[in-house]
């Protein structure tokens, strides 16, 4: 018996001592297509979410929000609901547009990919559909421990002609279950520019999709430029029915916060 | 009195033949005298005088004769700006206190609120800001309004709009010649989309679908000819009537004062002019003055050139604002006028901005005489409502809509950047802006806190927190309702933007709330220190934690720029005066050695050891008070020329403000002329102490035994 475990004990040694296996750039695009997979919904979706950034030597921000999704035509609202003051604000995508929107002065204004929202560490891409295969080719880098997990670190590059936020980014997948626990964004020059976590998913069933959607409850995002800059981002409850047909349009915001 | 005058007169008499002997040092000596006095009545005039005109300049246009802020900020006040942004300032809650406070201190006359930011103005791309006309032209039709001002805007906005797709159209087509296939191919879509927004059938279809069109035009087809953005203003947020009362220099050169109480924005007008002008028209302006008052030429000048050039590539600016029938008309007044008999209107403009410098002034009158009325010459004009955004507290932006009722002007200062690039604007949409959290937001802010219950995790553990204990970190969960009526309901807003505009506020509203300086006007400036303490002593009593400081202080780098000329000024005397002390001091030791046996000779007949002293002091005073006198008359003359020829000119905007005017017009100061004597008698007797001495310790019979 002693024998068989002492066998046993070298034999996992033996395993643990083993290189990591390199994942070929098909079984690392797979994973990421996973990824894009489980957000999207095929339909529209609805999230309550709860924001708060901490920024040097400023007030916290905090906002209440919802934001809408449509699979079809990628679109987007974000509507924010509190505080008072900042009640009816909103971003909206259309396309490639993303528009900011200010009852206060009913203007629209456009933005860019890179537009901090409500003035968090948060980007457009934080609430939307993930929709990394189709626009960053894909590579293993290595295979690592994330706390508890085994993870599969990826390294995403933004491909030609389209416009994201960062244009590198690298991904930690958990092993065993394919989800996203960390993310870097890394600015052309290979400079580390801001950190997500990603410590709970939460799956929910859609009729429209006939099967589970996959959202982050939690997101931390950590700025890595200015290192007193943090955001949280909770996203409380999610919706998953059919929404207004004409909701992803400027009139429609116009008229909902007037 | 003969017996005292007898050995003066012989000290004189002897003090002057030996400077006659010895020219040449006498000259040396005189000569760097000379030019140290001449330099230091000089400088220090001009200093003087820089020192007023920025005094005049700071006091007249922002800065007061003192200024108060929070004395537990982070920075100091910099009025004109700290190190490549504004300082960060503690607001004061109440200023109505502060106001209450001061003002009852002898000898302040006001107290002016006040508040310096710097925020983004949008102005998107040019089709961006003709798309949104026609949007709030089809919000009202859309609202039920049919009034024929209303429809025959709207159509004048959809014709101009129709305009610049087809402008675009053609200029990608030229472009498309150069293009690749791969490119060809990556923008299939946008020519389709280009292609279908420029034909007739769009636009006879437009009213079935007006908000579904205009949001195509939107996003398909404005993101192909973006360019443009925004400017940044900087503004003072303050009570408009006050300030205006207070700062003579600050007019209203074009438009109106904001009405009593009401928001309002008067905008720099020299930022107007820089930033806010059509381009063509402002390289025009830019032109004239190279050659009308710095003697520069298109020929012989590559930047005034490229002007020119830059002018005749980019006429597109202009061709985008003219709607059609514009178009015609400025095509017609061109052909009159060049005369030409050229057909298209962009090979007109071409021709009328290609300037050389002997038809430049011609078509510089045309441009402005037949074009200029046709165009939107500043991007901003007198009646409009402009969205200013600013970043809050927060760090993130807050923005408000705000009438532009005029351009401002700061008298004698129209050149300076300094004080021309600021606006300004009510006190209240400053706070708006600067969004400084009332109570009850504050406690908005924690109740939303506290509702989520959520827990910040530092960055140092978050990993170790976060991933630390392992498990699964999935859960199924059943979608919920969000209320969609409730949330609407939250940001249904009760207020419009036109109703703030229309509301006119009372002083008690004014002065009730946030600033972050005040500036003192005093009604005896000369008792500027004085009143700065009882103004700090008033302050503590009344526990409001204020720095006072005076308008140099206040002004930051630009206040400090005159201690440093004067640094300067006084190390370049320093260094002359220290070369003159050693070279004089030098000379006249060699001098008194050379006089060893003169010096033995008059001590043998009974001269006293005072008397030697005394006769080479003299001497060496004689020179330094003759080319003393000489030189400060030299540099009260060079001052005289420099008046008389219309005084240094301001090269640049800093000077301009430095100067307080377009020149510097020095004035000698008495001050300047008696410290430079003095200087020079304090020099002299130094330099001449050392050979003294050793004059008074020669010895008739050391004298007689010394070699020549």
């Amino acid at each position: 018996m002693t024998r068989i475990a002492a066998a046993l004990a070298v034999l996992l040694l033996q395993a643990a001592a083993l290189p990591a296996r390199a994942l070929s750039a098909a079984e690392a695009l797979a994973k990421v297509r996973v990824l894009d997979e489980r957000t999207h919904n095929n339909g529209d979706f609805t999230g309550l979410c709860y924001l708060e950034s901490k920024e040097k030597d400023k007030d916290d921000v905090v906002r209440e929000l919802v934001y809408y999704r449509r699979s079809e035509g990628q679109r987007l609202l974000m509507l924010f609901t509190r505080p008072k003051a900042e009640a009816g604000k909103g971003y909206l995508r259309i396309e490639k547009n993303l528009w900011l929107y200010d009852p206060s002065t009913g203007k629209w204004e456009r933005r860019t990919e890179r537009e901090r929202i409500g003035g968090s560490d948060s980007r457009r891409g934080d609430f939307d559909e993930s929709r990394l295969a189709e626009e960053f080719d894909v590579k293993w880098e290595a295979d690592e421990k994330l706390g508890a997990y085994a993870t599969h670190r990826l390294l995403l590059t933004a491909k030609e002609g389209v416009d994201v936020a960062y244009p590198t980014v690298r991904l930690w997948l958990d092993a065993a279950t394919g989800n996203l626990l960390k993310r870097q964004d890394l600015a052309l020059s290979g400079r580390l520019m801001r950190t997500a976590l990603y410590p709970r998913w939460k799956k929910v069933w859609s009729e429209s999709k006939k099967g589970d959607v996959w959202y982050p409850e939690q997101i931390y995002l950590y700025d890595e430029i200015e290192k007193a800059n943090s955001t949280m981002v909770i996203i409380k409850q999610v919706d998953l029915r059919p929404l207004d047909a004409n909701m992803f349009t400027k009139a429609w915001l116009e008229a909902k916060s007037r | 009195m003969a017996p005292s005058l007898g050995p003066a007169r012989i000290l004189l008499r002897i003090a002057f033949r030996n400077l006659f002997a010895g020219r040449a040092k006498t000259l040396i000596i005189g000569a760097i005298l000379l030019l140290g006095t001449a330099l230091v009545v000089a400088g220090s005039s001009l200093v003087e005088s820089v020192d007023r005109g920025m005094r005049s300049s700071i006091q007249g246009s922002l800065g007061g004769h003192l200024q108060v802020y929070d004395d537990r900020s982070k920075d100091e006040l910099a009025l004109y700006g700290g190190m490549g942004r504004e300082p960060q300032l503690e607001p004061i809650i109440d200023f109505s206190r502060v106001k209450e406070v001061l003002s009852r201190v002898p000898n302040v006359k006001r107290v002016i609120p006040m508040g310096i930011d710097q925020a983004m103005v949008a102005t998107g791309n040019q089709i961006d800001v003709a798309l949104e006309k026609v949007r709030a032209d089809v919000r009202r039709i859309e609202a039920g309004e049919r009034d024929d001002d209303l429809l025959r805007h709207y159509q004048a906005h959809k014709a101009h709009v129709r305009r610049m797709v087809t402008l675009l159209r053609d200029e990608l087509r030229a472009a498309r010649v150069l293009a690749d296939d791969q490119l060809l191919q990556d923008r299939k879509q946008a020519n389709e989309d280009l292609a279908r927004a420029a034909a007739p059938a769009f636009w006879d279809g437009f009213e079935r679908d007006r908000l579904g069109n205009l949001e195509f035009l939107e996003n398909r087809i404005a993101p192909q000819g973006m360019e443009g953005g925004m400017t940044i203003v900087r503004y003072v947020g303050t009570d408009l009537d006050a300030f205006l009362e207070a700062f003579d220099r600050a007019y209203v050169v074009e438009g109106q004062r904001v009405p009593k109480g009401r928001r309002g924005i008067l905008l720099g007008k020299w930022y107007a002019e820089e930033y806010l002008k059509l381009k063509t028209a402002r390289r025009l302006d830019k032109i004239k003055d190279a050659r009308d008052f710095q003697r520069r030429t298109i020929a012989g000048d590559e930047e005034v050139a490229r002007w020119v050039k830059e002018n005749t590539t980019q006429v597109k600016e202009i061709l985008y604002q003219l709607d059609p029938i514009q178009a015609e008309e400025a095509a017609a007044r061109l052909r009159r006028a060049l005369p030409s008999e050229e057909r298209e209107l962009p090979k007109l403009l071409v021709q009328l901005l290609s300037t050389t410098d002997q038809d430049f002034d011609r078509k510089y009158a045309i441009f402005y005489d037949q074009l200029a009325p046709l165009l939107q010459l500043y991007s901003i004009r007198v009646g409009d409502t402009i969205t200013i955004k600013a970043p809050a507290r927060s760090g993130y932006f807050n923005a408000v809509n705000v009438k532009v009722y005029g351009f401002v002007h700061f008298r004698g200062l129209e050149k300076s950047r300094l004080a021309g690039v600021m606006s300004l604007l009510d006190l209240m949409s400053w706070r708006d802006l600067y969004g400084y959290l009332s109570p009850e937001q504050t406690e908005e802010i924690r109740h939303l806190k506290q509702v989520a219950g959520a827990q910040a995790v530092p960055r140092e553990r978050a990993e170790a927190e976060l991933f630390g204990g392992g498990g699964a970190a999935v859960e199924s969960q059943r979608a919920s309702r969000i209320d969609e009526a409730a949330v609407l309901a939250r940001i249904a807003r009760p207020a419009k933007a036109e109703d703030l505009s229309a509301r006119v506020y009372s002083q008690l509203e004014i002065d009730r709330g946030v600033v972050l300086n005040a500036a003192l006007i005093l009604d005896d400036p000369s008792r500027l220190a004085e009143t700065a303490r009882a103004v700090d002593r008033a302050q503590r009593a009344a526990g409001l934690h204020l720095k006072v400081v005076d308008w140099q202080k206040a002004s930051g780098v630009v206040g400090q720029s005159v201690s440093l000329f004067r640094i300067v000024l006084y190390t370049a005397v320093l260094i002359i005066f220290a070369v003159a002390l050693v070279i004089i001091n030098n000379a006249m030791v060699m001098a008194t050695l050379q006089r060893v046996r003169e010096i033995g000779t008059l001590r043998a007949i009974g001269a006293q050891r005072r008397f030697v002293t005394g006769m080479l002091l003299v001497e060496t005073m004689a020179v330094s008070l003759f080319f003393g006198a000489l030189g400060a008359g030299l540099g009260a003359l060079a001052v005289w020329i420099i008046r008389a020829a219309g005084g240094i000119p301001a090269g640049n905007d800093q000077l301009y403000f430095f100067f307080s005017g377009p020149a510097l017009l020095p004035t000698l100061g008495t001050t300047s002329v008696a410290v430079s004597m003095g200087i020079v008698l304090l020099v002299s007797v130094l330099s001449g102490f050392y050979p003294a001495i050793i004059a008074m310790r020669v010895t008739p019979v050391e004298a007689m035994a010394a070699d020549d």
